[in-house]
């Protein structure tokens, strides 16, 4: 499959100085993937970025894309076919949101009604009500701005998404909203995308591939998050990751990738014999109270057993209740906040699927099965 | 010798605005002016309200016409010192100096080249709505905030396009605050217009200098023109921009 982008030694030298801002950058990305350049502040991941829409001039070397190179193109018509998001976001306070959307396709030349349609599918795309297209930007929030500033990016079509920064202005709330619902968006688009960032657990959440940088634009590592999290290529990006880089690996799995503990299963007037009976060499030594569809009701103590049946109120609670769709990060700082040693897991109709706990995720992250699993991005969790 | 046969011309001239100019003209107003204490005359200015009508549309024609072509030439020079930054110091230094020139001054050492008339008039005043117009011009260029010019460059707007759909619709308040402190002032100067014998207001304000009613009418038609030019260009100021009008209504 052809690269959709590929920098070949392309170097940015500013005035005379004899250091380069990207020294030879040699990347290639493949379309429909998004690739995250990360890098501390100055690495020179933006202007990397921003050598491909000719926003920065190539000092020496060539970026391609599909096989053209930039230097060939008219740089205004270039920009037209690559969508641009930025940090501050600069949507055009004196034009409506449907105005600003409509900017290139109207630099193209559309027809109105394929303008006025396509805009109104962009803006529900990127979950705003088509209504909001007749105010002005001053009137929307910083998230809803920045949704704006992704549909416009969007509007005609373009070969290749660049994004600087694009949710760094934005609240960490509604970052993390607009992080899952360009992830979802992606997931229905599948747009080439060069994303900068220097948040590096942004990285991880977004990239296929993630580029780490280090001064000059070099490339330190190009590896997925699993690899870049499980197999730091040295000290830089090792640092860079971060020391707690087995957590975030948790971030890119879900419960029900691991196989869950079973415990001992109890139903309401039992009798507690059998309960204990099951105990016995159970994985789990607490029995789980489940009700007739067999959904988790609490846990049974000693002091319940030791009644001739099972009561109805089980002494302990049921605790945190996990799904097995959680985000394994998510399920741990359940289980840690819960103050409890197992939770409950159940599936989606509510049954109980298995029994978690910590002993069970670190057993698993120091396996080899664990090493050598592959996260698609189809597959990577965003709720 | 020659830079002073060059300066007697000039100074001819003002001999003709000898010192009878400033007194008074005619006998009609003495009899109402007898009374010192008397402050307006009515029967006066309703008997003489039309003398003040060719006075007035002069008025207007003399600070219309300066405010266009002042506008024009500030605009334009402004689009150059934008686009060439090095014209920035040396336009806002000629435009200032301009400026600095004192408006009767100006009138004199124009007449050898223009002669007295409207014209000569004109082209002071509109030397004088230079600067501002300029200034207010650069300064909301500048205003323009980078993360616009950054997002419209990198969407693929041509310099040109980005000029005039975006920098210059959004410069547009301090444009036309530039305008209306032109106009109002220039309003206030081309009642010295007289001196250039330019007509104006300044004509029946210097026929009668001493009559205060008279002081009073010219002048307050002069003050209600210079409101009257600032409403209506607030008025287009605020039609030209309801991305500001929406705003405020969140506020």
């Amino acid at each position: 499959m052809p690269s959709a982008v590929r920098y070949e030694n392309a170097t940015k030298r500013y005035g005379d100085s004899t250091t380069a801002a990207v020294d030879r950058l040699n990347l290639e990305v493949a379309a429909g993937e998004i690739c995250v350049l990360v890098g501390p502040s100055g690495c020179g991941k933006t202007t990397a970025m921003r050598l491909v829409n000719r926003t920065v001039e190539l000092s020496e070397g060539d970026v391609l894309i599909g096989g053209e190179s930039v230097r060939e193109r008219d740089p205004a018509r270039l920009r037209r076919e690559t969508g641009y998001v930025i940090q501050q976001i600069g949507l055009f306070p004196h034009r409506t949101i449907a105005e600003n959307v409509a900017t290139v396709p109207q630099l193209l030349g559309w027809k109105k009604d394929r303008i006025a349609a396509r805009t109104t599918e962009l803006l529900a795309l990127v979950g705003l009500d088509p209504e909001l297209g007749g105010r002005y930007p001053a009137q929307l929030s910083g998230g809803q701005q920045q949704r704006v500033g992704v549909a416009r990016a969007l509007a005609a079509d373009p070969l290749v998404m660049l994004m600087d920064e694009p949710f760094g202005a934005i609240d960490p709330i509604n970052r993390e909203r607009l992080q899952n619902e360009f992830l979802r968006l992606q997931a229905e688009i599948g747009k080439t995308v060069l994303f900068v960032t220097h948040d590096i657990d942004e990285a991880i959440k977004m990239g296929d591939r993630i580029a780490v940088m280090r001064e000059g634009g070099r490339v330190a590592q190009y590896a997925t998050p699993a690899e870049l999290l499980m197999d730091p290529a040295d000290e830089f990006v090792e640092d860079f990751v971060g020391a707690d880089r087995a957590l975030k690996r948790l971030a890119l799995m879900r419960v029900s990738d691991i196989s869950l503990w079973e415990a001992p299963l109890a139903h309401v007037g039992q009798a507690t014999a059998e309960v204990r009976a099951k105990l016995r060499g159970a994985e789990v030594p607490y029995p789980l109270l489940v009700d007739s569809e067999r959904r988790p009701l609490g846990w049974l103590s000693e002091r319940d057993l030791a009644a001739e049946t099972v009561p109805a109120q089980p002494d302990s609670p049921l605790g945190p209740l996990l799904d097995l769709d959680d985000v394994m990060r998510d399920a741990l700082a359940d289980l840690l906040q819960g103050e409890a040693q197992y939770a409950a897991v159940a599936d989606r109709s509510g049954r109980i699927a298995g029994v978690l706990s910590v002993e069970i995720i670190s057993e698993f992250l120091a396996s080899p099965a664990a090493k050598t699993e592959e996260h698609g991005a189809v597959e990577r969790p965003h709720d | 010798m020659a830079s002073l046969a060059a300066l007697a011309l000039p100074l001819a001239k003002v001999g003709e605005v000898g010192k009878d100019f400033f007194h008074e003209r005619s006998s009609e107003t003495l009899s109402c002016q007898a009374n010192p204490d008397k402050l307006f005359c009515f029967e006066w200015a309703k008997d003489n309200i039309d003398r003040y009508g060719t006075p007035t549309v002069q008025h207007i024609e003399l600070v219309a016409i300066s405010i266009l072509a002042g506008f024009a030439v500030a605009f334009a020079l402004a689009l150059l010192a934008h686009r060439h930054h090095w014209l920035r110091t040396p336009l806002l230094a000629g435009t200032g100096a301009l400026y600095t020139v004192p408006s009767v001054a100006f009138f004199f050492l124009l007449l050898p080249l223009t002669g007295r008339g409207r014209d000569t008039a004109i082209i002071a005043l509109s030397a004088y709505t230079l600067q501002i117009i300029y200034r207010n011009t650069m300064t909301g260029l500048a205003n323009v905030p980078a993360s616009v010019k950054d997002a419209g460059r990198g969407m693929g707007l041509t310099g040109r396009q980005l000029l005039w759909r975006v920098e210059l619709p959004l410069a547009t308040p301090e444009i036309v605050a530039g305008l209306r402190i032109a106009t109002v002032s220039t309003v206030a100067l081309a009642t010295l217009a007289v001196f250039a014998g330019g007509g104006g207001l300044g004509d029946p304000i210097y026929d009668h200098i001493t009559f205060t009613t008279n002081i009073i009418l010219a002048g307050g038609i002069a003050m209600l023109m210079a409101i009257a030019f600032d409403l209506i260009l607030l008025g287009i100021q605020r039609l030209a921009t309801p991305w500001l009008r929406a705003a405020r209504g969140q506020a």
